[in-house]
Order: C-alpha cells, then structure tokens, then sequence
C-alpha cells in the first residue's frame, strides 16, 4: 500500500485543475443562484488543502463537484488529467469508485454490517473477489490502528473510532484524492486531533488530501487553505499566512 | 458481478428477519393457495377421466330422441331402437362391437340372503363396450342369447351379498321367483361418477329378461344401446352411418326430426373436462387474488426500505456504485423474497394437498403445473413489486440522500 502509494507520488504531477468554475441552481419560477462564480485552482499531488467557507458560502457545492457527486453548470474540472465536467452518472459512479475516496461528517457506515464488510464495500463495485476483499480490508484496518476490530459491528465502537473505520473505507481504492467534508463535525476535541493526526499522517505517505471545514482549529492541520466566500474563492495561499493577514486586521 | 448483488441483497433481507418473513408470507399463501387449488381442480379431472375410462371409450351412446306434441317438447320419450336395430348396426364400417341394455331392479335371493341389485338385459359384447372383464367363470354366448337361456353374470357386489366367501359359479339365484344360474363373475369396477355402486348389477341376455322379468312389455325395444368405433377420429364418420341407418330403418322422411339420439361419448368427457377445467381455473383465480394482496405488500416493504436507508444508498453512490448497481440489488431483494415466499408456498401446498387426498382418500397428483406456477410467481411477482422501490432507489440524488436524515 504505502509503496504504491509512494510510486505514484509525483509531487509535481497535478491532481485537480478547475477552470472557471460556475454553478447555478434554476428554481421553480424561473428563479436562479448562482451559488459558484468563476472559480479556479490547481492541486497537485501530495497536497493537503483545506476548503473553508461560512455556510451558504459555496463550499459544500464545490466539494460536491471535486468529489464528482454533481457537476458544474459551466467550466471544466480536470481530474487525474481527464476532464470530468460533464460526464454521465455512469461514468461519473466509475471515476468516484476509482480515484475519490470520501470521508463524511456523520461517518455514514452500514450499520447492519460488519466493520470489514462496511471497509471493503467499494470494492464490490470494482468485481474485487470475496478473499482479496478481506485481505485488503484488514489491511487498511492495521493501517488506521484498527486491527482486531474487523468483525465488529459500527454500532460497538466509539465515534472517532467509526470515523477511522469511514477513513480506511475511503482508501481502500487507492484513490487519487481523499476528500473529507467536516470530518471531525460529530467528534470531540480529543478525538478530533486525533482523526486529523491521522490525515496529517496520511499525507506524508503521499495520499492528497482535501478537507471541507469551517472550524480553524481544524483548517491549521493543512497546509494550503482556499476560502470560498459567497461563491468567489476569496483567498488561495498557505494557511500560515492567511493567519497573519487576519491578525494584522484585528489589530 | 451478478452473485455479489444476489449476495448484497441477501444480506440486507436476512438483516431484517421479521420483516422479511411477515413479507415472504403474503406471496406463500397465495401460493400454496393457488397449487392446493390447481391441485383439487386437477383431481376432479382424473376423477371423471378415469370414470369415463370406466365405462369405455369410443362409444357412441344411442337412446331414445325427443317427444314433440304440439310443440310442447317432452325430453327424451320412450324407447324407439329396437335390438334388431341395434343388431343392424353391426355390419357398418369402422364399428368395432355392438350391445344395448334393457335394464330393471329387482331382489335377488340366495338362500336365506337377499339383496336389490341392477338387472341389465344385454348382449356378450357388453363387456366390450362396457370395459368390463370376467374373474370367474364365462360370459353369456351369442346362442345363450337368441335361445333366451336363463344365465346371469355377477357383479362383486352380489357375490359378497348373496354368497359371502361361497363359490357363486354353478348357483342358482332367483329373481323375481324365477331361476336363474350364475355362470360367471365380474371384475370389480369400483363406484361409478355419480357414487354409484358399478358392482351391484347382474348381466343376463336382454331376451331372457324380456321374457321372464318384463313380460307384459313389448320385448325388443333397447333402453340404450351402444356402438363402439374402431378409433376415437372415426367416431364422427360411424355416428353418421348410424344416423343414415336408422333413419332409413325408422322410414323418416326428409325433415322428419329423429326419434333416436346418438351422442358420442367423447363430447360428453369433453364436455365434463371442461367443466372441471373451468371448475380449477376459477378455483385458481380467485386463490390468485391472495398473490396480488402478496405482491403489494412487497411493493410497499420495498418502498419503506428504500426511504429507510436512503443514507445507505447515497453512501454507495459515493463510494462508486453505479446507478444500474442499485436498482439491481433492490430488485433482486425483492425478487427473493418472492423466490423464497414462492418456494415454501409451494411445498406448503403440495404438502397439504397431498394431506388432503390421503383424508378423502383421493389420490392427488403432484403436477409440474405448481412448480411452472410457483416460478413464474416468483419472477412476475418480484419484478413487478420490485421494479418501482427499485426505480426510486435509482433515481436518488446522492447529495440529497447523503444529507438524508
């Protein structure tokens, strides 16, 4: 795993291009929002960035179309080099189980099932056999310090347990990207460092990381922040130095 | 591919077991209802197909025709065939074997016992046409016949009557006063199509009964006769030589109506087949009404099941399951609970059908029909109740159904 990951770290390669980025939602009414304007970026391998925005910024709306879960209603995204922007839900279900791996704020496990059952479902999508399921399964386990909880049931461990649990289901693929929107929204402060310690550690490995949050405590773990404020990206740049500026303003 | 969504499916039925089963049970009644129906439907065909068999096939049955007076229709009248009409018959083409009953019911004594029993007047050829073989002894012959010989045959029913374990061959019975001497015994028939006793009877040459149980009638009128054809397909072609021989041996005029009537026993089976197909078919329709109840009730399990885990569905879409990878795994959900709910439905109903038949003593056929049934069923039921849960669950937003609460 970690020498797989390793090979395919190309620190310069770019991961995410977004160009001119717009969504609008049409309402009933001929009413519309614009709620993304002319938004663009680029991520490069091994990146850890952090999306930060006030709610009803947009934020959500972006990550749902990195996460290729929505589209754009106009501009390209580019993801692994493939233009993503107006696929088909097909398509778009083969690209999520392929390259994206998704952490969620309320974990969003198969309650019913077994821990490594609910690590290795995106697998079934991919026609994995049932024996390198497990085997890839318990692995991943190991690697989120989980080993031992494989038969378990998510309702028996604890919360930032579950979210190890969601984060090991994420990287089962080998995605490209490893989007977490809120991670830490249903977890306690302990907990919370260590869920993020666990990103941070990730990282090094070589695994990109882009993390939806609007808690500062949370966007310090990444390096690169990118502020989205009422559907503009505001600011785009290390965090260190967004933290300045704002002290600066205070004063 | 397809096993891992049968194996998904699986395991999200067999999470919920209660549900699961109380669902199953809707399509399990209806199906053993239907098999128990097709089941009972079915007997009663073998019953008057083996009745009919009983009596003999290929026979055309000739009785009396209808009385017209005054335009007052009297049903079937007095008998108009006479045995030399019968006789007459013999030599048309295609007939196979030729009798007629004059039939009376009389007290037979032996000894100290006595018993009613069915005297039929008849010729030896009655056997043929009646499917009647002899255990014991030897029918009446042609000669026993014009010399009006005063010999009877027995049924199994008057041996046990009159002789109980005795010997009957060689016995002399008397009817009416008169004597008689058994000189056969028939092979036991059972009970005819309507309870009948088939075993009660005594066959004697049908002058000997004209003469000494009838006298005072005039002698050669036959209450029915029978014509056997060759083939069931030649039926139609004997039944019209008939017509055109008795016409002409009844000096009927053009337009004259017949006094006689021949109806070919095929028509009556087919007639009672019908009846009795018509007979399960409703059975069956209305036991089906069960199934519908059945299959909605999956609809709407499947319809709360993909409402409840609307979260789980918008968790797979995001991690990669493509559309087509949803509809498939609720649609074989339902798919097997109707599978199962359609395989124990129909054990169930052959079970207690079978049951059943051991209670009436009737023998049940298992017929392939319940298993073509309970298949279809299965398949019809569970893509139809399936296919709008299933569409739904498609058709999820994954944003909106991950946001689901």
């Amino acid at each position: 795993m970690t020498e797989k990951l390793q090979q395919s770290s190309d620190r310069h390669q770019i991961v995410i291009e977004v160009k001119n980025l717009c969504k609008t939602y049409f309402m009933a009414g001929g009413l519309s929002q614009n709620v993304l304007k002319n938004i663009s970026f680029q991520i490069k391998n091994g990146e850890f960035v952090s999306i930060m925005g006030h709610s009803g910024s947009g934020k959500s709306t972006l990550m749902n179309i990195l996460g290729c879960l929505d589209r754009p209603t106009s501009g390209d995204y580019f993801l692994d080099g493939e233009n993503v922007a107006q696929k088909d839900d097909t398509a778009l279900a083969h690209i999520r189980g392929e390259k994206i791996g998704f952490v969620f704020q309320n974990f969003n496990l198969l309650m019913k099932r077994t821990i490594a059952d609910n690590v290795s479902l995106p697998l079934i999508y991919r026609n994995v056999g049932e024996t390198e399921r497990r085997e890839r399964a318990v692995k991943m386990l190991q690697q989120v310090g989980l080993t031992g909880y494989e038969e378990r049931l998510p309702t028996q461990i604890s919360g930032g347990m579950q979210q190890r649990v969601a984060i090991a289901r994420a990287l089962i693929n080998n995605p490209a990207i490893l989007f977490a929107d809120e991670p830490t929204g249903n977890l306690d402060t302990q907990t919370s460092d260590e869920i993020m310690r666990l990103f941070c550690q990730l990282n090094r490995q070589g695994i990109t990381v882009v993390l939806v949050t609007h808690e500062d405590d949370v966007a310090d773990y990444a390096p690169r922040m990118i502020k989205i404020s009422d559907g503009r990206k505001e600011f785009d740049g290390l965090r260190a130095d967004y933290v300045k500026t704002v002290q600066k303003e205070q004063k | 591919m397809i096993y891992q969504i049968l194996k998904e499916a699986w395991i999200s039925i067999s999470a919920y077991k209660l549900r699961t089963f109380l669902t199953m049970l809707g399509i399990l009644i209806g199906v053993a209802a239907v098999v128990m129906m097709v089941s009972a439907g079915q007997t009663v065909q073998n019953e008057i197909t083996k009745t009919f068999d009983a009596m003999g096939t290929n026979l055309i049955l000739i009785g009396p025709g209808e009385t017209v007076k005054g335009g007052v229709r009297g049903g079937r009248g007095k008998p108009t065939v006479t045995f030399a009409d019968m006789d007459s018959l013999k030599g048309l083409k295609d007939v196979e074997a030729v009798s007629y009953v004059v039939n009376t019911a009389v007290q037979a004594v032996f000894g100290a016992n006595n018993y009613g029993v069915s005297v039929y007047g008849t010729t030896p050829d009655y056997l043929t046409v009646g499917n009647w073989e002899i255990e014991q002894g030897q029918m009446f012959t042609e000669r026993d016949l014009k010399s009006g010989k005063p010999y009877v045959v027995i049924g199994q029913t008057v041996v046990n009557e009159l002789f109980g374990l005795q010997n009957p061959v060689g016995k002399v019975i008397r009817l009416k006063s008169q004597p008689f001497t058994v000189i056969g015994v028939l092979k036991e028939k059972g009970d005819g199509m309507m309870g009948d006793d088939q075993d009660n009877i005594v066959l004697m040459p049908a002058t000997t009964l004209r003469q000494r149980l009838h006298s005072g009638f005039r002698p050669d009128f036959a209450n029915i006769g029978f014509v056997k054809a060759v083939s069931e397909d030649k039926m139609e072609a004997v039944a019209n030589r008939i017509e055109y021989q008795l016409r002409a041996r009844h000096r009927l005029k053009e337009g004259v109506d017949n006094d006689f009537s021949a109806r070919l026993m095929t028509d009556m089976v087919e007639k009672v087949r019908n009846v009795g197909f018509i007979l399960s078919a409703l059975l069956a329709a209305i036991a089906s009404i069960s199934l519908v109840v059945g299959s909605i009730g999956i609809m709407n399990m499947m319809l709360v099941s993909v409402t409840e885990r609307t979260r789980e569905i918008g968790t797979r879409k995001a991690l990669g399951a493509p559309n087509r990878w949803i509809m498939f795994q609720f649609l074989s959900e339902s798919v097997l609970i109707s599978f199962m709910g359609s395989f124990v439905g129909m054990i169930v109903g052959v079970v207690l059908s079978q049951i059943g038949g051991i209670i009436l003593e009737k023998e049940v056929p298992i017929s392939v029909w319940s298993v073509i049934i309970s298949v279809a069923v299965a398949v019809v039921v569970g893509v139809v109740s399936g296919l709008m849960p299933a569409l739904k669950a498609m058709k999820l937003d994954p944003i909106e159904a991950l946001r689901y609460q």
